[in-house]
Protein backbone atom coordinates (compact mmCIF):
# COMPACT_ATOMS: atom_id res chain seq x y z
CA UNK A 1 0.00 0.00 0.00
CA UNK A 2 1.82 2.65 -1.07
CA UNK A 3 -1.22 5.05 -1.00
CA UNK A 4 -0.42 8.41 1.54
CA UNK A 5 3.17 6.38 2.11
CA UNK A 6 1.19 3.72 3.73
CA UNK A 7 -0.88 6.40 6.04
CA UNK A 8 -3.88 5.73 4.28
CA UNK A 9 -5.75 3.10 6.52
CA UNK A 10 -4.36 4.88 9.06
CA UNK A 11 -6.32 8.17 8.08
CA UNK A 12 -9.69 6.30 7.61
CA UNK A 13 -9.24 4.78 11.12
CA UNK A 14 -8.72 8.08 12.59
CA UNK A 15 -11.57 9.98 10.83
CA UNK A 16 -14.23 6.72 11.25
CA UNK A 17 -12.98 7.36 15.45
CA UNK A 18 -13.67 11.15 15.21
CA UNK A 19 -16.97 10.45 13.86
CA UNK A 20 -17.95 8.22 16.56
CA UNK A 21 -17.17 10.05 19.23
CA UNK A 22 -18.89 12.72 17.90
CA UNK A 23 -21.73 11.33 16.95
CA UNK A 24 -22.01 9.37 20.57
CA UNK A 25 -21.10 12.61 22.44
CA UNK A 26 -24.08 14.42 20.09
CA UNK A 27 -26.92 12.01 20.91
CA UNK A 28 -25.70 12.31 24.82
CA UNK A 29 -25.31 15.61 24.67
CA UNK A 30 -28.57 16.00 23.38
CA UNK A 31 -30.53 14.32 26.09
CA UNK A 32 -28.30 16.19 28.42
CA UNK A 33 -29.26 19.60 27.53
CA UNK A 34 -32.77 18.46 27.36
CA UNK A 35 -32.83 17.78 30.68
CA UNK A 36 -31.00 20.74 31.71
CA UNK A 37 -33.29 22.98 30.13
CA UNK A 38 -36.34 21.19 31.52
CA UNK A 39 -34.77 21.83 35.00
CA UNK A 40 -33.85 25.52 34.58
CA UNK A 41 -37.86 25.94 32.84
CA UNK A 42 -39.75 23.96 35.25
CA UNK A 43 -37.55 22.16 37.64
CA UNK A 44 -38.24 23.39 41.53
CA UNK A 45 -35.23 25.05 43.19
CA UNK A 46 -32.14 22.62 43.69
CA UNK A 47 -32.45 21.13 40.35
CA UNK A 48 -32.58 23.99 38.69
CA UNK A 49 -29.63 25.68 40.73
CA UNK A 50 -27.58 22.58 39.77
CA UNK A 51 -28.36 23.38 36.31
CA UNK A 52 -27.37 27.06 36.14
CA UNK A 53 -24.12 25.87 38.41
CA UNK A 54 -23.18 23.19 35.80
CA UNK A 55 -23.86 25.05 32.75
CA UNK A 56 -21.75 28.38 34.05
CA UNK A 57 -18.77 26.44 35.61
CA UNK A 58 -18.78 24.49 31.97
CA UNK A 59 -18.97 27.18 29.61
CA UNK A 60 -16.97 29.26 31.75
CA UNK A 61 -14.05 27.07 31.44
CA UNK A 62 -11.75 26.49 28.18
CA UNK A 63 -12.66 23.03 26.56
CA UNK A 64 -9.46 21.96 26.37
CA UNK A 65 -8.65 22.37 30.08
CA UNK A 66 -12.41 20.47 30.30
CA UNK A 67 -10.44 17.55 28.83
CA UNK A 68 -7.69 17.23 30.52
CA UNK A 69 -9.57 17.94 34.14
CA UNK A 70 -12.06 15.21 33.55
CA UNK A 71 -9.39 12.45 31.92
CA UNK A 72 -7.09 12.94 34.81
CA UNK A 73 -9.72 13.80 37.67
CA UNK A 74 -11.17 10.33 36.08
CA UNK A 75 -7.96 8.02 36.50
CA UNK A 76 -7.43 10.04 39.95
CA UNK A 77 -11.04 8.75 40.98
CA UNK A 78 -11.17 5.72 39.63
CA UNK A 79 -7.60 4.48 40.90
CA UNK A 80 -8.67 5.49 44.14
CA UNK A 81 -12.17 3.44 43.69
CA UNK A 82 -10.82 0.54 43.00
CA UNK A 83 -7.82 0.58 44.68
CA UNK A 84 -5.20 -0.32 42.03
CA UNK A 85 -4.16 2.42 39.48
CA UNK A 86 -6.45 2.14 35.87
CA UNK A 87 -6.02 4.02 32.86
CA UNK A 88 -8.94 5.89 31.67
CA UNK A 89 -9.97 4.96 28.27
CA UNK A 90 -9.43 8.05 25.79
CA UNK A 91 -12.45 7.19 24.01
CA UNK A 92 -14.69 6.79 26.87
CA UNK A 93 -13.36 10.21 28.43
CA UNK A 94 -13.55 11.77 25.48
CA UNK A 95 -17.17 11.09 24.73
CA UNK A 96 -17.67 12.05 28.48
CA UNK A 97 -16.13 15.61 28.02
CA UNK A 98 -17.42 16.36 25.19
CA UNK A 99 -21.06 15.29 26.00
CA UNK A 100 -20.33 17.77 29.31
CA UNK A 101 -19.13 20.11 26.83
CA UNK A 102 -22.11 20.01 24.51
CA UNK A 103 -24.64 19.38 26.90
CA UNK A 104 -24.10 22.48 28.86
CA UNK A 105 -25.01 25.02 25.46
CA UNK A 106 -27.43 22.88 24.51
CA UNK A 107 -28.96 23.03 27.79
CA UNK A 108 -29.10 27.26 26.81
CA UNK A 109 -30.21 26.32 23.45
CA UNK A 110 -33.14 24.12 24.16
CA UNK A 111 -33.84 26.60 26.98
CA UNK A 112 -34.72 29.35 24.87
CA UNK A 113 -36.59 27.03 22.62
CA UNK A 114 -38.99 25.55 25.04
CA UNK A 115 -39.48 29.35 26.14
CA UNK A 116 -40.14 30.32 22.48
CA UNK A 117 -43.30 27.63 21.42
CA UNK A 118 -46.21 30.06 22.15
CA UNK A 119 -48.44 29.30 25.49
CA UNK A 120 -51.19 29.18 22.88
CA UNK A 121 -50.05 25.66 21.57
CA UNK A 122 -49.71 24.76 24.74
CA UNK A 123 -53.04 25.78 26.05
CA UNK A 124 -55.00 23.65 23.01
CA UNK A 125 -53.26 20.71 24.95
CA UNK A 126 -54.31 21.37 28.30
CA UNK A 127 -57.89 22.19 27.26
CA UNK A 128 -58.11 18.74 25.37
CA UNK A 129 -57.42 16.91 28.27
CA UNK A 130 -53.58 15.87 27.28
CA UNK A 131 -51.62 15.27 30.41
CA UNK A 132 -48.21 16.77 30.76
CA UNK A 133 -46.09 14.28 29.61
CA UNK A 134 -48.59 13.80 26.33
CA UNK A 135 -48.28 17.90 25.78
CA UNK A 136 -44.66 17.33 25.57
CA UNK A 137 -44.17 14.67 23.65
CA UNK A 138 -46.86 15.54 21.19
CA UNK A 139 -46.78 19.87 21.26
CA UNK A 140 -43.46 21.20 22.78
CA UNK A 141 -40.91 18.76 21.60
CA UNK A 142 -41.66 18.84 17.83
CA UNK A 143 -42.39 22.69 18.00
CA UNK A 144 -39.18 22.73 20.27
CA UNK A 145 -37.09 21.22 17.20
CA UNK A 146 -37.86 24.73 14.97
CA UNK A 147 -36.35 26.84 17.27
CA UNK A 148 -33.16 24.38 18.67
CA UNK A 149 -32.10 23.51 15.31
CA UNK A 150 -30.19 26.28 13.81
CA UNK A 151 -28.22 26.64 17.23
CA UNK A 152 -27.38 23.32 17.62
CA UNK A 153 -26.44 23.01 14.30
CA UNK A 154 -23.75 25.29 15.62
CA UNK A 155 -22.67 23.41 18.37
CA UNK A 156 -22.57 20.12 16.21
CA UNK A 157 -19.96 21.87 14.05
CA UNK A 158 -17.96 22.72 17.28
CA UNK A 159 -18.09 19.27 18.93
CA UNK A 160 -17.25 17.84 15.72
CA UNK A 161 -14.30 20.01 15.65
CA UNK A 162 -13.32 19.74 19.23
CA UNK A 163 -13.02 15.95 18.68
CA UNK A 164 -9.57 16.83 17.77
CA UNK A 165 -8.57 18.04 21.33
CA UNK A 166 -9.24 14.57 22.72
CA UNK A 167 -5.65 13.52 20.79
CA UNK A 168 -3.96 15.18 23.43
CA UNK A 169 -5.28 12.19 25.85
CA UNK A 170 -4.33 9.99 23.42
CA UNK A 171 -7.36 8.90 21.23
CA UNK A 172 -6.42 7.48 17.74
CA UNK A 173 -8.50 10.12 16.19
CA UNK A 174 -8.30 12.11 12.87
CA UNK A 175 -6.01 14.62 14.42
CA UNK A 176 -3.88 12.51 16.61
CA UNK A 177 -3.08 10.37 12.65
CA UNK A 178 -2.53 12.84 10.54
CA UNK A 179 0.04 14.53 13.40
CA UNK A 180 1.65 10.87 13.82
CA UNK A 181 1.83 10.45 9.84
CA UNK A 182 3.17 14.04 9.65
CA UNK A 183 5.87 12.81 11.82
CA UNK A 184 6.77 10.08 10.25
CA UNK A 185 6.91 10.91 7.09
CA UNK A 186 8.50 14.90 6.95
CA UNK A 187 5.23 15.78 5.30
CA UNK A 188 3.38 17.40 7.86
CA UNK A 189 1.47 19.67 5.09
CA UNK A 190 0.24 17.12 3.04
CA UNK A 191 -1.09 15.03 6.22
CA UNK A 192 -2.95 18.44 7.76
CA UNK A 193 -4.15 19.17 4.49
CA UNK A 194 -5.80 16.12 4.16
CA UNK A 195 -7.19 16.18 7.77
CA UNK A 196 -8.48 19.69 7.43
CA UNK A 197 -10.16 18.59 3.69
CA UNK A 198 -11.87 15.35 5.97
CA UNK A 199 -13.36 17.68 8.69
CA UNK A 200 -14.43 19.85 5.75
CA UNK A 201 -16.18 17.35 4.28
CA UNK A 202 -18.15 16.15 7.54
CA UNK A 203 -19.31 19.89 8.33
CA UNK A 204 -20.50 20.26 5.06
CA UNK A 205 -22.45 17.27 4.71
CA UNK A 206 -23.78 17.88 8.03
CA UNK A 207 -24.87 21.33 6.78
CA UNK A 208 -26.63 19.75 4.01
CA UNK A 209 -28.71 17.30 6.69
CA UNK A 210 -29.05 20.37 8.97
CA UNK A 211 -30.69 22.17 6.14
CA UNK A 212 -33.43 19.44 5.47
CA UNK A 213 -33.86 18.61 9.09
CA UNK A 214 -34.68 22.30 9.20
CA UNK A 215 -37.06 21.95 6.55
CA UNK A 216 -38.98 18.99 8.64
CA UNK A 217 -39.14 20.92 11.77
CA UNK A 218 -40.29 23.88 9.88
CA UNK A 219 -42.99 22.24 8.51
CA UNK A 220 -46.84 23.74 8.46
CA UNK A 221 -44.90 26.74 9.45
CA UNK A 222 -42.81 27.70 6.38
CA UNK A 223 -44.87 26.42 3.44
CA UNK A 224 -43.41 26.59 0.15
CA UNK A 225 -46.18 25.98 -2.63
CA UNK B 1 -53.29 25.83 44.36
CA UNK B 2 -56.51 24.08 44.55
CA UNK B 3 -58.34 20.87 46.15
CA UNK B 4 -61.05 18.60 44.79
CA UNK B 5 -62.82 17.89 47.67
CA UNK B 6 -63.42 14.19 47.85
CA UNK B 7 -67.44 13.99 47.43
CA UNK B 8 -69.08 10.78 48.93
CA UNK B 9 -67.91 8.72 45.63
CA UNK B 10 -67.50 10.75 42.60
CA UNK B 11 -71.14 11.56 42.18
CA UNK B 12 -73.67 12.87 44.45
CA UNK B 13 -77.01 12.18 43.13
CA UNK B 14 -78.65 13.78 46.05
CA UNK B 15 -78.39 16.93 44.56
CA UNK B 16 -82.04 19.00 43.15
CA UNK B 17 -80.08 20.27 40.32
CA UNK B 18 -78.57 17.30 38.74
CA UNK B 19 -80.26 18.03 35.57
CA UNK B 20 -77.83 21.19 35.33
CA UNK B 21 -75.20 20.61 32.98
CA UNK B 22 -73.30 23.24 34.47
CA UNK B 23 -73.12 24.39 37.94
CA UNK B 24 -70.76 27.33 39.49
CA UNK B 25 -71.10 28.34 42.91
CA UNK B 26 -69.17 31.55 44.28
CA UNK B 27 -66.42 31.24 41.84
CA UNK B 28 -63.49 33.31 42.93
CA UNK B 29 -59.97 34.38 41.00
CA UNK B 30 -57.76 36.58 41.73
CA UNK B 31 -54.30 37.51 40.25
CA UNK B 32 -52.78 39.03 43.13
CA UNK B 33 -54.43 41.38 45.02
CA UNK B 34 -56.60 41.93 41.77
CA UNK B 35 -59.79 39.95 42.36
CA UNK B 36 -61.01 39.72 38.62
CA UNK B 37 -64.12 36.79 39.32
CA UNK B 38 -65.60 38.07 42.54
CA UNK B 39 -67.80 35.50 43.98
CA UNK B 40 -69.53 34.67 40.63
CA UNK B 41 -72.27 31.68 40.55
CA UNK B 42 -74.20 30.45 36.95
CA UNK B 43 -76.21 27.42 35.89
CA UNK B 44 -76.50 26.37 32.88
CA UNK B 45 -79.38 23.65 32.52
CA UNK B 46 -78.63 20.92 29.32
CA UNK B 47 -79.20 23.00 25.83
CA UNK B 48 -78.81 26.10 27.37
CA UNK B 49 -76.99 28.21 25.20
CA UNK B 50 -75.77 31.61 26.96
CA UNK B 51 -74.13 34.19 25.50
CA UNK B 52 -71.53 36.26 27.94
CA UNK B 53 -71.50 39.57 27.31
CA UNK B 54 -69.56 43.00 28.82
CA UNK B 55 -66.71 45.16 28.27
CA UNK B 56 -63.14 44.29 28.20
CA UNK B 57 -62.10 43.34 31.99
CA UNK B 58 -65.00 42.43 33.08
CA UNK B 59 -63.75 38.82 33.12
CA UNK B 60 -65.85 36.84 30.56
CA UNK B 61 -62.85 35.18 29.26
CA UNK B 62 -61.31 34.43 32.54
CA UNK B 63 -64.59 32.76 33.85
CA UNK B 64 -64.17 30.47 31.18
CA UNK B 65 -60.46 29.70 31.49
CA UNK B 66 -61.48 28.84 35.08
CA UNK B 67 -63.76 26.32 34.40
CA UNK B 68 -61.50 24.39 32.27
CA UNK B 69 -58.54 24.96 35.28
CA UNK B 70 -57.17 26.91 31.79
CA UNK B 71 -56.55 29.72 34.76
CA UNK B 72 -56.97 27.90 38.30
CA UNK B 73 -59.53 29.44 40.63
CA UNK B 74 -58.76 30.43 43.56
CA UNK B 75 -62.26 29.52 45.66
CA UNK B 76 -65.56 27.72 44.15
CA UNK B 77 -67.23 24.88 43.42
CA UNK B 78 -67.78 23.50 39.42
CA UNK B 79 -70.21 21.04 38.99
CA UNK B 80 -70.65 19.21 35.72
CA UNK B 81 -73.31 16.96 35.01
CA UNK B 82 -73.35 16.28 38.65
CA UNK B 83 -69.73 15.58 39.33
CA UNK B 84 -68.56 18.66 42.21
CA UNK B 85 -65.00 20.16 41.24
CA UNK B 86 -64.22 22.01 44.17
CA UNK B 87 -61.91 24.57 43.92
CA UNK B 88 -59.98 25.78 47.33
CA UNK B 89 -56.83 26.38 48.38
CA UNK B 90 -54.84 23.24 48.12
CA UNK B 91 -53.35 21.05 45.38
CA UNK B 92 -56.22 19.91 42.85
CA UNK B 93 -55.01 16.79 41.14
CA UNK B 94 -54.14 16.75 37.42
CA UNK B 95 -56.41 13.65 37.42
CA UNK B 96 -59.56 15.10 38.52
CA UNK B 97 -58.75 18.44 36.44
CA UNK B 98 -58.12 16.31 33.47
CA UNK B 99 -62.02 14.61 33.82
CA UNK B 100 -63.13 17.89 33.66
CA UNK B 101 -61.48 19.27 30.21
CA UNK B 102 -63.06 16.14 28.78
CA UNK B 103 -66.28 17.67 29.56
CA UNK B 104 -65.28 20.87 28.52
CA UNK B 105 -65.12 22.10 24.71
CA UNK B 106 -62.48 24.88 24.46
CA UNK B 107 -62.49 27.07 21.12
CA UNK B 108 -60.50 29.30 21.20
CA UNK B 109 -60.17 33.17 20.18
CA UNK B 110 -57.44 32.53 18.14
CA UNK B 111 -58.11 28.89 17.21
CA UNK B 112 -54.40 27.58 18.56
CA UNK B 113 -54.25 24.98 16.21
CA UNK B 114 -51.13 22.73 15.83
CA UNK B 115 -48.79 24.51 13.60
CA UNK B 116 -47.14 21.52 12.78
CA UNK B 117 -49.96 18.97 12.50
CA UNK B 118 -52.22 18.48 9.93
CA UNK B 119 -55.62 19.10 10.02
CA UNK B 120 -56.50 15.31 10.91
CA UNK B 121 -53.90 15.09 12.91
CA UNK B 122 -54.86 18.01 15.05
CA UNK B 123 -58.61 16.39 15.61
CA UNK B 124 -57.67 13.23 16.56
CA UNK B 125 -54.57 13.35 18.50
CA UNK B 126 -56.50 14.51 21.82
CA UNK B 127 -59.41 11.21 21.09
CA UNK B 128 -56.62 8.61 20.59
CA UNK B 129 -54.24 9.64 23.22
CA UNK B 130 -56.95 10.49 25.97
CA UNK B 131 -60.26 8.72 25.05
CA UNK B 132 -58.43 5.99 24.23
CA UNK B 133 -60.12 5.38 20.53
CA UNK B 134 -58.04 3.41 17.97
CA UNK B 135 -56.60 5.20 15.11
CA UNK B 136 -59.76 4.28 12.81
CA UNK B 137 -62.21 5.32 15.12
CA UNK B 138 -60.27 8.80 15.28
CA UNK B 139 -60.38 9.37 11.97
CA UNK B 140 -63.79 8.16 11.14
CA UNK B 141 -65.22 10.70 13.72
CA UNK B 142 -62.18 13.06 12.65
CA UNK B 143 -63.90 12.65 8.98
CA UNK B 144 -67.14 13.02 10.01
CA UNK B 145 -66.40 16.33 11.58
CA UNK B 146 -64.50 17.79 8.55
CA UNK B 147 -68.10 17.31 6.79
CA UNK B 148 -69.84 18.94 9.34
CA UNK B 149 -68.02 21.87 9.23
CA UNK B 150 -67.23 22.13 5.87
CA UNK B 151 -63.87 21.55 5.20
CA UNK B 152 -63.38 17.78 4.09
CA UNK B 153 -61.12 18.57 0.82
CA UNK B 154 -58.68 20.49 3.77
CA UNK B 155 -57.69 17.01 6.06
CA UNK B 156 -53.85 17.27 5.24
CA UNK B 157 -53.60 21.08 4.78
CA UNK B 158 -51.94 22.96 7.73
CA UNK B 159 -53.33 25.04 9.43
CA UNK B 160 -51.08 27.84 8.28
CA UNK B 161 -52.76 26.96 4.53
CA UNK B 162 -56.34 27.94 5.56
CA UNK B 163 -57.66 31.22 6.35
CA UNK B 164 -58.95 32.23 9.92
CA UNK B 165 -62.50 31.02 9.38
CA UNK B 166 -61.54 27.55 8.16
CA UNK B 167 -58.87 27.17 10.91
CA UNK B 168 -61.71 28.39 13.42
CA UNK B 169 -64.28 25.80 11.76
CA UNK B 170 -61.59 23.11 12.18
CA UNK B 171 -60.65 24.46 15.94
CA UNK B 172 -64.59 23.54 16.63
CA UNK B 173 -64.21 20.31 14.77
CA UNK B 174 -61.28 19.61 17.33
CA UNK B 175 -63.30 20.00 20.28
CA UNK B 176 -66.47 18.02 19.01
CA UNK B 177 -64.10 15.22 18.46
CA UNK B 178 -63.77 14.61 22.43
CA UNK B 179 -67.66 14.73 22.34
CA UNK B 180 -67.72 17.33 25.29
CA UNK B 181 -71.18 17.86 26.86
CA UNK B 182 -70.45 21.38 27.26
CA UNK B 183 -68.70 23.84 24.50
CA UNK B 184 -66.69 26.70 25.75
CA UNK B 185 -66.52 29.62 23.26
CA UNK B 186 -63.97 32.20 23.93
CA UNK B 187 -64.64 34.92 21.46
CA UNK B 188 -64.41 32.70 18.36
CA UNK B 189 -64.95 35.29 15.88
CA UNK B 190 -62.77 38.28 17.30
CA UNK B 191 -59.80 37.57 15.38
CA UNK B 192 -61.81 37.00 11.95
CA UNK B 193 -61.80 39.09 8.85
CA UNK B 194 -65.44 40.60 8.83
CA UNK B 195 -66.20 38.66 5.39
CA UNK B 196 -64.99 35.03 7.41
CA UNK B 197 -67.15 35.81 10.42
CA UNK B 198 -70.33 34.75 8.56
CA UNK B 199 -69.07 31.23 8.13
CA UNK B 200 -67.99 30.48 11.30
CA UNK B 201 -71.54 31.88 13.79
CA UNK B 202 -73.05 29.15 11.06
CA UNK B 203 -71.33 26.41 12.54
CA UNK B 204 -71.81 27.43 16.02
CA UNK B 205 -75.46 28.45 15.58
CA UNK B 206 -75.91 24.84 13.85
CA UNK B 207 -74.51 23.11 17.26
CA UNK B 208 -76.82 25.48 18.89
CA UNK B 209 -79.79 23.59 17.06
CA UNK B 210 -78.63 20.70 18.25
CA UNK B 211 -79.39 20.89 21.28
CA UNK B 212 -75.88 21.38 22.80
CA UNK B 213 -74.94 22.93 25.73
CA UNK B 214 -73.14 26.38 25.00
CA UNK B 215 -71.42 29.46 26.54
CA UNK B 216 -69.94 32.08 24.42
CA UNK B 217 -68.30 34.72 25.27
CA UNK B 218 -68.93 37.29 22.48
CA UNK B 219 -68.96 40.81 21.27
CA UNK B 220 -71.57 40.09 18.25
CA UNK B 221 -74.76 41.12 19.74
CA UNK B 222 -76.98 40.39 16.77
CA UNK B 223 -75.81 36.65 17.10
CA UNK B 224 -75.94 36.81 20.85
CA UNK B 225 -79.90 37.88 20.63
CA UNK B 226 -80.48 35.18 17.69
CA UNK B 227 -78.49 32.21 19.02
CA UNK B 228 -78.66 32.20 23.23
CA UNK B 229 -81.48 31.36 25.17
CA UNK B 230 -79.90 32.88 27.77
CA UNK B 231 -77.59 36.35 27.74
CA UNK B 232 -75.61 37.17 31.03
CA UNK B 233 -73.42 40.16 31.18
CA UNK B 234 -70.08 40.44 33.90
CA UNK B 235 -69.39 43.71 35.45
CA UNK B 236 -66.23 43.92 37.15
CA UNK B 237 -66.24 40.09 37.94
CA UNK B 238 -69.98 39.95 38.80
CA UNK B 239 -73.12 38.61 37.12
CA UNK B 240 -74.50 42.50 36.44
CA UNK B 241 -77.87 41.32 34.81
CA UNK B 242 -78.63 38.08 33.30
CA UNK B 243 -82.41 36.77 30.98
CA UNK B 244 -83.73 36.03 27.65
CA UNK B 245 -82.58 37.88 25.17
CA UNK B 246 -85.35 39.81 24.14
CA UNK B 247 -85.97 41.07 27.92
CA UNK B 248 -81.88 41.95 28.27
CA UNK B 249 -81.72 43.80 24.67
CA UNK B 250 -85.20 45.83 24.85
CA UNK B 251 -85.62 45.95 28.76
CA UNK B 252 -82.61 46.13 30.32
CA UNK B 253 -82.69 46.70 34.26
CA UNK B 254 -79.34 48.08 34.74
CA UNK B 255 -78.35 51.35 33.58
CA UNK B 256 -74.31 49.62 32.50
CA UNK B 257 -76.00 47.64 30.16
CA UNK B 258 -78.24 50.05 28.92
CA UNK B 259 -74.87 52.40 28.45
CA UNK B 260 -73.50 49.29 26.92
CA UNK B 261 -76.12 48.65 24.45
CA UNK B 262 -76.37 52.03 23.38
CA UNK B 263 -72.60 52.45 22.82
CA UNK B 264 -72.23 49.13 20.90
CA UNK B 265 -74.92 50.75 18.66
CA UNK B 266 -73.11 53.79 18.02
CA UNK B 267 -70.12 51.94 17.22
CA UNK B 268 -71.71 50.30 14.58
CA UNK B 269 -72.38 53.64 13.22
CA UNK B 270 -68.83 55.25 13.21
Amino acid sequence: MTLLQGFGDQIIAGAITTLQVALTSLVLGIAVGLCGAMAKVNGIGALRWLADGYTTIVRGIPELLIILILYFGGTVALTALLGRYVEVDAFAAGVFALTIVFGAYATEVFRAALLAVPRSQIEAAHALALSRALTFRLVILPQMWRYALPGLGNLWLTLLKDTALISVVGLEDLMRKASVAAGATHDPLTFYLIAAALYLTFTSVSLVGLALLEQRAGRGVRISE
Amino acid sequence: MLKIKPATGQFKTELSDTKAALHVVNLRKRFGQLEVIKGLSLTANQGDVISILGSSGSGKSTLLRCLNFLEPPNEGEIWIGGRQIQARAGATGQREINALRINLGMVFQTFNLWLHKTVLENIVEAPIHVLGLSKAEAHLRAEELLLKVGLADKRHAYPSQLSGGQQQRIAIARALAMEPEILLFDEPTSALDPELVGDVLKVIRALADEGRTMLIVTHELNFARQVSNRIVFLHEGQIEEEGPPDAFFNHPSSPRVRQFLSSQRDGYHR
